[in-house]
């Protein structure tokens, strides 16, 4: 069945400051209600005023994701009440947002962004006694309240959620690129969704928090708009909550009326003009975008477009590695031949990130000097990647507490081979009779008396040395 | 433009404001009295003109990105309080 | 000093213009030293009681002054207390008031005017020195100092800081000053007016003295006489032709204009005002300050049963009003609408003012009315009490009320209104008429 998605994106733009008064926005370690002033907690008599690098970040995700800007724009009021609203209204904008009309290309497709404004986000509620249907009472922390939020509305052009995860991979690697959002807060990022199927009603799906829930609550969605469709039922246009626990997706209970936002023009802020001069100073501040340095990586280090991409969608911090590493080490291929493949899967399989991990660039690249010197093996590399991943030591400290170095390995070698060729004295003398077999077997001995470290050439070649 | 009793009460609802049988009554003639009277400005000729948001526009006032902590007790005026929380009320 | 109390609490019981007398006096060092400022009471003192009025914030002591209040302060006055005002500045009698209800000092059956009752009346009875900090959104300084018979000033809008100011519409609230004379307004607005980093909507202009336009001399002065302003009771538009005479008889001259949109205003400036006001009062809902109950019930109860024993009829009236004229299917037709006549009438006084540099009109159609008289008043025959200082309101264009005469013992105000920023011509024609007028 034909499925139609639209997205409503919510991203929490970097920023010392709160969007309309100074307070910090670290809220993860903070106590709660810590960062709060009477602007973010609407007291009455205080005024909001715009926090100007908010403004130039908005602008720089309008750019990239090829928007039209608008020459003027303002603030207004969305009225509503909810207790984690400060002043039951939420400053947003309405009638002409910061940018509209963009788009992004995926792979096969090109997503149009209907529309990417500024606003405020409301505060943090806790459900007491129960969940939001069953709870006694809220407790509510505004540290939250007033950071600044980015909202990118797409039109509903996806028509599966594979398309939606690489619409967002590409989104994210984006907004990490202009510095604008940490992918390590899990809060950084809203999403609500629209979805029908083949010509059905559209349910609203509200809230959902981190890139990984999304997908889980399409599925989960779709799954059961289809299911209704096979009894024959019809799909309730309603908006639904998606639980992080159950993985499933919650009718909310529908309200006897439908809230009014009953918008006006803020008037306790100014009309923002968007100048020529403005728009070319936030081209000239613009880090590169992912697009572009895929394109800079093939052509200034010649690696491949396959490699490029991975390297810089992992993440900027990655890109950024190979970088630093370009600069001590000139085979780039080799850079990204080890980062792409071993280094990425240890770093999976530990479940950080490069930033989180120990390597350093210096590390790295000390690495693979010794893979290039021959001191080392091949898989001897791999198992040094997972061991200084974890602890940062040197790769030479590692070599020299574990014995990794081919030359140690040469005289383990040689104490093996020594060794088998002792034990076997029998199997030497039939291949010195002439059986090419008795070679084999002896190497066979060999490697599983090295417990399978040994490189094979090397053995033969030692066994035929002695031998003679 | 007559406000009916229906409508009267869904903006009421709207602005979470309780009112009694007897100020649904009472307001209900005043509020068409008054929205009778502003339908006047339809009269205006506004077909050229922008609405204005402020008698003097201003325009672009922003401030730098600077942190700096409020010093106060954000719970100083309220009762409603758990620890370091506002309280609420439940919202279902 | 301590004598000062003691004169407040008498003035208190005789009129009752005070909803908070501070506790103990304090006067410090400055342009300000010796006075005694009161403070309207939307305007936030720290530590201090401000209600603006209302039942809803009846215990509430702010954490932070007014910039304004912080400014006096700076400059050595005594903050001696809160006026009496209408809930959040809805009304034009002070009637509306959940606390105190100030009382005329020449009838006291009668109203001082509003939304600032409490400060014109201050400033009428003040045997100390004392000048007010009051508040205008629609004509509530004019009208006071009119009814009450002293001077008051409403300066262009964004001329003085909101920051503490409790918002009725903050694309119309103006702070300003009420005395018994012209130059005491002027020097408080010295003190008060100018930037301020908290409020985005202030001007940034630098700081001005504007004692330095209180000269004696309105000769080539061109007055503009709007014709519609006039359709007043004649006895009132009398006195105030007697006083466009004098300052003719002093080198001015005058002539008459026409302001069509005059009767516009009213309805713009009330859709405009009630729509910012419902949702300025949204955030009262008892939770983080204020009226709280105990809490039962989900939100939606919660917040409706505050609001519903919290607010007064009035506000609950214009709070239904506003948030109807921004609702979907009406905000067109009303909000929108509005703010495109607010241009319209801008437009129209800037054009009056290429040709003139005041105008001048009478402040009020009527003199105080009792207490009785007000009473029987339906909603929108008070709104229309306003339709003279609405316009001058709506345009954010400086405009001083001044004591012109009297009507069977009553005061009346001649208004003196000009471009914007141009308080200095204002300024100078009022401390004119209030020399020549004896």
């Amino acid at each position: 069945m034909k499925v139609k998605i639209g997205l409503e994106i919510h991203v929490h733009v970097n920023s010392k400051s709160k969007l309309f008064c100074s307070c910090p926005t670290n809220y993860e370690n903070a106590e709660p209600n810590e960062l709060t002033c009477p602007i973010c907690l609407g007291f009455p008599g205080s005024k909001p005023k715009v926090n100007k690098k908010v403004i130039d970040s908005a602008l720089m995700v309008a750019k990239a994701l090829n928007c039209e800007i608008a020459r003027e724009t303002f603030f207004s009021r969305k009225n509503y009440f909810y207790p984690d609203m400060a002043k039951n209204f939420q400053i947003t904008q309405y009638e002409i947002p910061l940018a509209k009309n963009g788009f992004l290309e995926l792979n096969e497709k090109k997503i149009r962004i209907r529309r990417v404004h500024v606003e405020e986000d409301p505060a943090k509620l806790i459900h007491v006694g129960g969940n939001i249907t069953s709870a006694q009472y809220v407790l509510v922390d505004y540290n939250r309240s007033g950071i600044p939020l980015l909202e990118i509305v797409t039109e509903p052009d996806f028509e599966s959620t594979k398309e939606v995860r690489e619409f967002l991979s590409k989104l994210v690697s984006i907004l990490e690129h202009l510095e604008i959002y940490d992918a390590s807060k899990e809060a950084a990022l809203r999403v609500d969704a629209n979805i029908s199927i083949e010509g059905g009603e559209k349910v609203e799906l509200k809230n959902i928090t981190g890139f990984a829930n999304v997908e889980k609550a399409l599925n989960y969605e779709i799954v059961r708009q289809q299911n209704l469709k096979k009894m024959g039922l019809a799909v309730e246009r309603e908006t639904r909550h998606f639980d992080s626990q159950t993985k499933s997706t919650v009718s909310l209970r529908k309200k006897e009326f439908e809230e009014d936002y009953g918008y006006i023009f803020e008037p306790d802020l100014t009309k923002i003009e968007i100048s020529e001069d403005w728009l070319k100073e936030i081209e000239k501040k613009m880090p590169e975008l992912p697009e572009m340095k895929i394109r800079r990586f093939v052509e200034s280090y010649g690696i491949s477009e396959r490699e490029a991409k991975i390297i810089v969608y992992t993440g900027k911090a990655f890109a950024d590695f190979f970088e630093e590493c370009s600069k001590l080490y000139k085979n780039f291929g080799n850079i990204a031949k080890w980062m792409v493949v071993d280094l990425l899967k240890c770093l999976n399989w530990n479940k950080i990130s490069i930033k989180e991990s120990k390597v350093t660039p210096r590390s790295f690249v000390e690495l693979l000097k010794l893979i290039d010197s021959g001191k080392i093996t091949q898989r001897t590399a791999k198992e040094i990647i997972k061991e200084f991943v974890a602890t940062g030591k040197s790769p030479k400290e590692i070599v020299e507490e574990k014995g990794l170095s081919v030359l140690r390995e040469d005289e383990k070698l040689k104490e093996i081979v020594e060794k088998v060729l002792k034990e076997n004295e029998r199997v030497v003398e039939d291949y010195l009779k002439g059986n090419e077999k008795a070679l084999n077997f002896l190497i066979g001995l060999v490697l599983k008396e090295s417990k399978m470290k040994a490189d094979p050439k090397k053995a033969r070649e030692l066994i035929l040395k002695i031998i003679q | 433009m007559e406000i009916k009793e229906e409508t009267l009460k869904h903006v009421a609802k709207i602005a979470r404001l309780s009112l009694s049988e007897e100020e649904v009554e009472k307001f209900k003639n005043q509020l068409n009295q008054v929205l009778e009277a502003f339908k006047k400005i339809d009269e205006v000729d506004t077909s050229n003109l922008e609405p204005s948001f402020h008698p003097i526009e201003i325009k672009n006032v922003l401030r730098e990105d600077e942190e700096k902590k409020w010093e106060w007790d954000p719970l100083a005026n309220t009762k409603l309080k758990e620890e370091k929380y506002f309280k609420g009320p439940k919202i279902v | 000093m301590e004598e000062i109390l003691e004169k407040a609490k008498k003035i208190q019981e005789k009129f009752s213009p005070f909803i908070t007398i501070a506790e103990k006096v304090e006067f410090g060092k400055g342009k300000l030293s010796g006075i005694a400022i009161s403070v309207k009471d939307n305007i936030c003192t720290k530590n201090m009681r401000t209600t603006a009025g209302s039942k809803i914030l009846e215990n509430y002591v702010p954490p932070f002054d007014a910039t304004v209040v912080e400014k006096c302060k700076r400059e050595g006055a005594f903050i001696i207390g809160k006026t009496a005002m209408d809930e959040f500045g809805f009304g034009t009698f002070s009637t509306n008031c959940a606390f105190s209800i100030p009382k005329n000092p020449y009838d006291l059956k009668r109203s001082c005017g509003g939304s600032s009752g409490g400060a014109a009346c201050l400033a009428a009875v003040a045997d100390f020195p004392h000048i007010a900090i009051a508040e205008s959104t629609g004509g509530s300084i004019s009208c006071p100092a009119s009814f009450c018979g002293v001077v008051g000033l409403t300066p262009t809008y964004g001329r003085v800081s909101r920051w503490g100011l409790i918002d009725y519409a903050n694309s119309l609230d103006k702070i300003g000053c009420i005395g018994k004379t012209v130059e005491d307004v002027a020097l408080l607005l010295s003190v008060i007016a100018g930037p301020d980093d908290f409020d985005s909507t202030v001007l940034n202009l630098p700081k001005e003295d504007f004692t330095r336009y209180l000269i004696e001399d309105v000769k080539n002065v061109r007055i503009g006489v709007p014709k519609e302003y006039f359709e007043v009771d004649e006895k009132i538009a009398k006195i105030v032709w007697d006083g466009i005479k004098i300052l003719e008889s002093n080198g001015a001259s005058y002539e008459e204009i026409s302001l069509p949109s005059t009767k516009y205003a009213l309805y713009s400036y009330y859709i405009i005002a009630m729509a910012e006001a419902s949702t300025n009062l949204a955030k009262f809902c008892g939770m983080r300050y204020g009226l709280e109950l105990e809490l039962k019930g989900n939100f939606d109860e919660y917040f409706s049963k505050v609001r519903g024993i919290g607010f007064g009829e009035e506000a609950k009236r214009r709070i239904i009003l506003g948030t109807f004229a921004r609702m979907a299917g009406f905000r067109d037709a009303y909000y929108l609408k509005a703010l495109k006549v607010r241009t319209k009438i801008i437009q129209e006084f800037k054009q009056a003012f290429k040709k003139f540099d005041v105008l001048i009109a009478p402040t009020m159609p009527i003199v105080a009315p009792k207490f009785e008289e007000i009473e029987k008043l339906e909603p929108i025959e008070q709104y229309m009490m306003d339709v003279l200082t609405v316009a001058p309101n709506l345009a954010g264009i400086p405009h001083i009320s001044i004591p012109c005469g009297f009507l069977n013992g009553l005061p009346v105000g001649m208004h003196i209104m000009a471009d914007h920023l141009q308080e200095g011509k204002v300024l100078r024609v009022a401390y004119t008429f209030e020399k020549v007028k004896k």
